[in-house]
């Protein structure tokens, strides 16, 4: 008997038991895998999303894509500008901001809050980070700004609102003064130019003037803390760093990844790790269903089963026919599963999840679809194999007795 | 030809040995109807198991055709089945997802043979059967007699050399049970229909050629009813 005939006959058992079997049982099995398809694939899109709006914050707020920090042993870059000027020479470099920061305390009616207060030159840091447009209220700083401060909305705070241990002044509001005390014991009052918010709490509470403010207070000459810079692409920033440090940079150069430090990597460790459990649970569930409705189909047909081997029916094609069914209500059930994805990934691309990093967007990468339908359809057909094979090996005479 | 020499057969009921053949020999001829009868636990479905390649015997010898079938692997026994032997079972045994047209090809579907010509063959013989305006029925809208037709046009549809039927009016009334055996009759008959039959009804023996009578798994007697 051909291969392919036999096939034939298992792909025409498998169809007619799905056409004309037991509607409720099918539609239910399917439904179980779409929804284990949407949680193999659901956890690691918002991890994705996580890592994404990971980046997304620390490039476009942070620290742009890579970090100019002193050489060792120094606290501030000498000559600034000189070194800007140098590094907007490289090719795909498109922006360099010099800031300089400060630990601050702030006073504002009474109450104080101690946090990072940087210095900028406004058009550079327009050219590297997004804050200026992110304003909720106020203007953005201009180049010539000496009594101008813009806050974050953390710092600005509400009235009558603490911070929950995050440093807040409870009710700034634009055109309101706010003394700044600094490190070296110069204090000075600043009227607040504007508030942003950028959702990620490490610049929500920080605030900003001009460097040529802060160079006075701290009397710096063309120095600088870091220079931000932000490279044409993301994602290529470790070739951008060593293209820098081949046009002879002797600071140190970091990416934003570096920057970041372990903070982030922990966390999407232990992401993965409640990922990998979510996906062995899912995929066990997998198994045991798809196995019990096999299991169950093939014991309520043990006679059947043991009819067709009587009258010349070979057990592969019986087995076949079981593993087709299976393939069926995988592969329907993967594709009702990923069109449930689309709606549960439009619904949170709506109405986003708000992570203290700023609002997470599950990010559904192809690879992740693909590996879940991998794994579904190996896991299935495994246990859509098994119980058909032991049903169907077993001794005519006992099939058919039952 | 089936040639049978010796068979023998023991089953193991927990601690119990049942000695469902103890030496059973016989032939039959292409054409014959031969009718086993017996007491229950006598051994005649055991013996129709054997020659039907369902069951192997502890000793003895079974040749279909001069074919040793008992030397046979379980592969070429499924072909042997597939391709020379029609079943009729006692409780139709018809697969309910399927129609009668289907359940009749199904065969030979797995035989590879071309479609034109099985669906031909397959509604012919349903007709031929009586059941030519029920062919698109499914098991649950058949009568019982209509079922055991369906399950007879299937063993039939490959033209096997041999058809085994193991009480295959059990489940049915009289009336519906006399069709059957008509319908039996007339294929072996008209057709040459080689046909062996377990029952244990004694107004069945009218319709056999002979019969070959079991008593605690050893023939006991042979009788000759009508002319082959």
């Amino acid at each position: 008997m051909p291969v392919f005939a036999g096939l034939r006959v298992s792909a025409f058992l498998a169809w007619k038991a799905i056409q004309r079997g037991s509607k409720g049982t099918l539609a239910l099995t399917i439904m179980i895998i779409a929804l284990i398809f949407v949680n193999l694939v659901f956890l690691p899109s918002i991890i994705s999303g996580v890592v994404e709006t990971f980046n997304t914050q620390s490039i476009d707020f942070d620290f742009g894509n890579l970090v100019i920090e002193p050489r060792e042993g120094s606290q501030y870059i000498d000559d600034a500008t000189g070194l800007q000027k140098k590094v907007q020479r490289v090719p795909g470099i498109t922006g360099t901001s010099p800031r300089t920061a400060a630990g601050v305390t702030y006073f504002y009616k009474g109450r104080n809050a101690a946090s990072t207060l940087y210095g900028i030159t406004p058009e550079d840091e327009r050219s590297v980070t997004k804050i200026a447009d992110y304003l909720t209220e106020g203007e953005f700083l201009s180049n010539g700004d000496t009594d101008a401060i813009i806050m974050g909305a953390t710092l600005a705070g509400r009235e009558g609102e603490e911070g929950g241990g995050l440093p807040t002044l409870e009710g700034v509001m634009v055109g309101d003064p706010v003394e700044v005390a600094y490190p070296n014991g110069a204090t000075r009052t600043y009227r607040v130019k504007g508030i942003y918010e950028t959702q990620s709490f490490g610049v929500d509470t920080s605030a900003f003037i001009t460097n040529r403010e802060m160079s006075g207070v701290l009397g710096l000459q063309d120095q600088a803390s870091v220079i931000l810079v932000k490279t044409e692409v993301n994602g290529r920033e470790e070739e951008y760093q060593r293209e820098l440090l081949s046009y002879g940079i002797q600071e140190e150069v970091r990416t934003y990844q570096e920057k970041a430090g372990g903070f982030v990597d922990q966390a999407i460790q232990s992401f993965n790790i409640i990922n990998a459990i979510s996906t062995m649970v899912s995929l066990i569930i997998a198994v045991v269903v798809v196995f019990i409705v096999i299991f169950i189909n093939t014991v309520n047909r043990r006679r059947q089963i043991g009819i067709l081997k009587a009258i010349g029916i070979d057990q592969r094609i019986i087995i076949n026919s079981y593993v087709l069914q299976v393939l069926f209500i995988t592969a329907v059930g993967a594709l009702a599963g990923i069109a449930l994805n689309a709606g549960v990934t439009t619904y949170l691309t709506a109405y986003p999840l708000v992570f203290p990093g700023g609002p997470v967007y599950p990010l559904v990468e192809a690879s992740a679809i693909l590996r879940s339908i991998a794994s579904l359809f190996a896991v299935s057909v495994v246990a859509g194999y098994i119980p058909a094979w032991r049903i169907a090996r077993e001794d005519i005479l006992s099939a058919i007795r039952g | 030809m089936i040639v049978a020499e010796n068979l023998t057969r023991v089953y193991t009921m927990g601690r119990v040995e049942v000695r469902a053949l103890e030496g059973v020999s016989l032939s039959v001829a292409r054409g014959e109807f031969v009718g086993i009868m017996g007491a229950s636990g006598s051994g005649k479905s055991t013996l129709l198991h054997i020659l039907g390649l369902l069951d192997r015997p502890d000793s003895g010898r079974v040749t279909i055709d001069g074919t040793d079938v008992l030397a046979l692997s379980d592969h070429r026994r499924t072909l042997f089945r597939l391709n020379r032997l029609g079943y009729v079972f006692q409780d139709y045994a018809l697969i309910g997802e399927l129609t009668a047209l289907e359940n009749v090809y199904l065969t030979s579907l797995v035989r590879g043979d071309p479609k034109e010509g099985y669906l031909k063959k397959s509604a012919e013989i349903l007709s031929r059967v009586g059941l030519g305006d029920r062919m698109d029925h499914r098991q649950s809208e058949l009568s019982g007699g209509e079922q055991q037709r369906v399950a007879i046009a299937r063993a039939l549809v490959n033209s096997p050399s041999i058809l085994l039927a193991d009480e295959p009016c059990a489940n049915l009334d009289s009336q519906t049970s006399k069709s059957i055996l008509d319908l039996f009759a007339r294929l072996n008959e008209d057709l040459g229909q080689t046909i062996l039959m377990v029952s244990h009804e004694d107004w069945h023996k009218e319709y056999f050629c002979r019969v070959v009578t079991l008593r605690d798994g050893l023939i006991e007697d042979v009788t000759e009813c009508r002319k082959a």
